[in-house]
């Protein structure tokens, strides 16, 4: 029992560690699935960015650059999705799978440009953990929760901030609007192109921030598809948790969890290729309706074209 | 009508025909290879240079064109897999997890219960195009009884089947050598020669599966079903056809395809399964497919392009110090533009594109 109640604390915080990279992206994913354009580019928006926080920060002896180069990569790559899909109307599908592949190729092309070498860069600045008085000091949980890094902090404002505004203001009523019934947000007077730019554009600055988590918080250096897939599982958690900011995040918790499980005692009783294909597996239990439909937005995957 | 008459409009409906099929791909190759160059200068190289040593290395030589072969045979198959689906109007992102479906099967035949010689070839291809079939028809099954979206659980399961192929291979298979991954296999497909290098018969199985995939199409009945599915899924149903069927009929051919190119790969190329397994042949594949709009002819062109660019971007590598990434950045940015409407619009003009276009406006992108 002593020993359960000892385990309690690291496991908590390695599914926040886990969690962190799948939420942000998760959440982000929200905003341009609820807009109407399909992002399955995730995975390449990560790991671009992943890349770029790591050079910036490198080059510029800081993380908070690394941070900015983040954000930049991440939104870039999102500008050229929604470039493509909303404004030139190529497939979604297809421009996503571009992004990834081209996220894929370009780190070893510029490793070998700018460090004579692939595969991993140097050693990058990373976030030390900070641990906030008082809450830290909260029994078991403490610990876990406020002895993170500045990514996992900024993470716990931008969930309630995601709610916040895609169902309480304006902005978010317009999104949700697009990816529903586009004709009629444009018979309103609003820019349906517009709204979709914004959501993949906060798609994009949001995976770029969990794409970061990876190289400059669990590690301090970028190795080549070092997101190993985390994108699509944050798309999983996207689904999962229903296109909700809320569910998304709740989804992406359950999977840092069953993989803090995992990895913790998951050595010698299921091969970690089985624990690893959990939130692929319930995703798909999900999509066939175990415990209800998941219904996407109605207008989502079709590019609009003003008649 | 006279004669000249008849056979110009024949000539001008193989040039409307030809544009339509070629406009897309062409605009979207001359474009990448032109931000390909961009790439190259600014890295301080010479973009000719850096093109020719590209060419040279795809098609200059003995061994350069039988690299190229070796590149493009598991695309064709990859390709299809992507295409035959397609043509029913479904998405099939899950190349890769069939094509380790596919990689695995004939690693743990081959190195267990299989002999030697062609009489195993052959029945290693024929369970791969079994064991690709049911993982294809998982998805299909999933859209046809449930209506999960197959863009997603053909991505989840690529994971899966990825994971699954890996355990395979480093447990109940496993070779237990200086390499993870299973021991070689006993049956081998046999070599060309002629100093083509490392290409081999597999390219024959990838070219007779493209025939294959064509004479299905478009020369039996299951074919028309799929493409009436495809063009018109309510007067399909309308007209008696079986929309959960053919849904996942189409997803199992595909996954079928994708898992045979895997085998090759194991029986062909590398003789093994190791882990990790290269691939990315799969996502590869989708833009073999869109370059080839759908067609079979046109996928093994596609899978040549491919092929030889990242054939020839090792002698590109060597020669001038641009980086071999370069391909496959390259591809990536076809694929960007490869269904982009708008932006051959922008380049050409809405009116003209529409006039080349004129006729059939079909769903295919």
């Amino acid at each position: 029992m002593a020993d359960f109640v000892g385990q309690i604390t690291p496991l908590l915080s390695g599914t926040i560690s886990n969690a962190t990279p799948l939420i942000l992206t998760a959440v982000g994913a929200v905003f341009s699935e609820r807009s109407g354009v399909m992002n399955i580019g995730l995975e390449g928006m990560m790991l671009i960015s992943a890349f770029a926080g790591a050079v910036g920060g490198y080059f510029a002896g800081s993380v908070w650059v690394g941070l900015l180069f983040a954000l930049l990569a991440g939104l870039v790559f999102a500008l050229i999705h929604a470039l493509m899909c909303v404004t030139f109307e190529a497939d979604q599908i297809i421009s996503g799978t571009a992004i990834n592949l081209l996220a894929l190729a370009a780190p070893g092309f510029i490793m070998l440009i700018i460090f004579g070498h692939k595969g991993t860069t140097p050693t990058v600045p990373n976030f030390n953990n900070l641990s906030i008085p008082l809450l830290s000091r909260i029994p078991f949980a403490g610990p876990a929760l406020f002895d993170q890094d500045a990514i996992v902090y900024i993470m716990y404002l931008l969930i309630p901030l995601a709610y916040f505004v895609l169902f309480k203001t304006s902005f978010g009523l317009r999104l949700r609007a697009t990816g529903e019934s586009p004709e009629s947000v444009d018979v309103a007077g609003i820019s349906v192109s517009r709204m979709r730019y914004y959501g993949v554009a906060i798609s994009g600055v949001m995976a770029g921030l969990g794409g970061l988590y990876l190289s400059t918080g669990l590690l301090s250096a970028f190795t080549e598809n070092m997101t190993g897939g985390r994108g699509f599982i944050a798309l999983a958690a996207m689904i999962f948790g229903r296109w909700h900011p809320i569910g998304a995040t709740l989804a992406a918790l359950l999977f840092g969890f069953a993989e803090a499980v995992a990895t913790r005692y998951g050595q010698g009783f299921v091969p970690v290729e089985f624990s690893q294909m959990i939130p692929y597996v319930l995703t798909i239990l999900v999509l066939a309706g175990v415990g209800g439909r998941a219904i996407p937005p109605a207008a989502i995957g079709r590019p609009y074209r003003k008649e | 009508m006279s004669a000249a008459g008849v056979t110009g409009s024949f000539a001008r409906r193989l040039l409307v025909g030809s544009i339509r099929a070629l406009l897309f791909p062409v605009v979207a190759i001359v474009l990448a290879l032109v931000i390909g160059a961009i790439i190259v200068a600014a890295t301080g190289n010479n973009p000719a240079a850096a093109y020719g040593a590209l060419l040279d290395g795809a098609f200059g030589s003995a061994p350069a064109v039988g690299r190229t072969l070796v590149n493009a045979t598991p695309l064709v198959l990859t390709g299809l897999a992507f295409a035959i689906p397609f043509r029913a109007s479904m998405f099939n992102i899950g190349g890769e997890g069939q094509l380790f479906i596919g990689a695995i099967t004939a690693a743990a035949l081959g190195t267990t219960v299989a002999g030697s010689g062609v009489v195993w070839v052959a029945i290693i291809i024929l369970a791969c195009l079994a064991a690709g079939f049911l993982w294809g028809a998982i998805p299909g099954l999933l859209k046809a009884r449930f209506g999960a979206h197959e863009v997603i659980t053909t991505i989840m399961l690529n994971y899966v089947g990825i994971n699954l192929a890996y355990w395979l291979a480093q447990h109940p298979f496993s070779g237990h050598g200086t390499v993870p991954g299973t021991g070689f296999v006993s049956a081998r497909l046999a070599y060309f020669g002629g100093g083509l290098g490392q290409a081999n018969y597999g390219s024959l199985v990838a070219i007779l599966a493209a025939v294959a995939a064509y004479l299905l199409l478009w020369r039996t009945t299951l074919g028309y079903t799929l493409r009436a599915v495809g063009h018109s899924p309510e007067a399909a149903r309308y007209a008696g056809m079986s929309l959960g069927l053919s849904t996942t009929l189409a997803m199992a051919i595909g996954g079928a395809f994708a898992a045979v190119g895997g085998g090759i790969e194991v029986i062909g190329t590398f003789g093994s399964m190791s882990v990790p397994f290269v691939s990315n042949l799969g996502f590869n594949g989708i833009g073999v497919a869109m370059l080839g709009r759908n067609h079979p002819a046109g996928i093994v062109l596609g899978a040549l392009l491919l092929g030889a660019l990242q054939g020839g971007a090792q002698q590109m590598q060597f020669a001038t110090q641009v980086p071999l990434d370069l391909a496959n950045v390259i591809i990536a940015i076809i694929l960007l533009f490869v269904t982009a409407v708008g932006l051959v619009e922008l380049l050409i003009g809405r009116k003209r594109l529409r006039a080349m276009l004129s006729g059939r406006r079909g769903k295919e992108a």
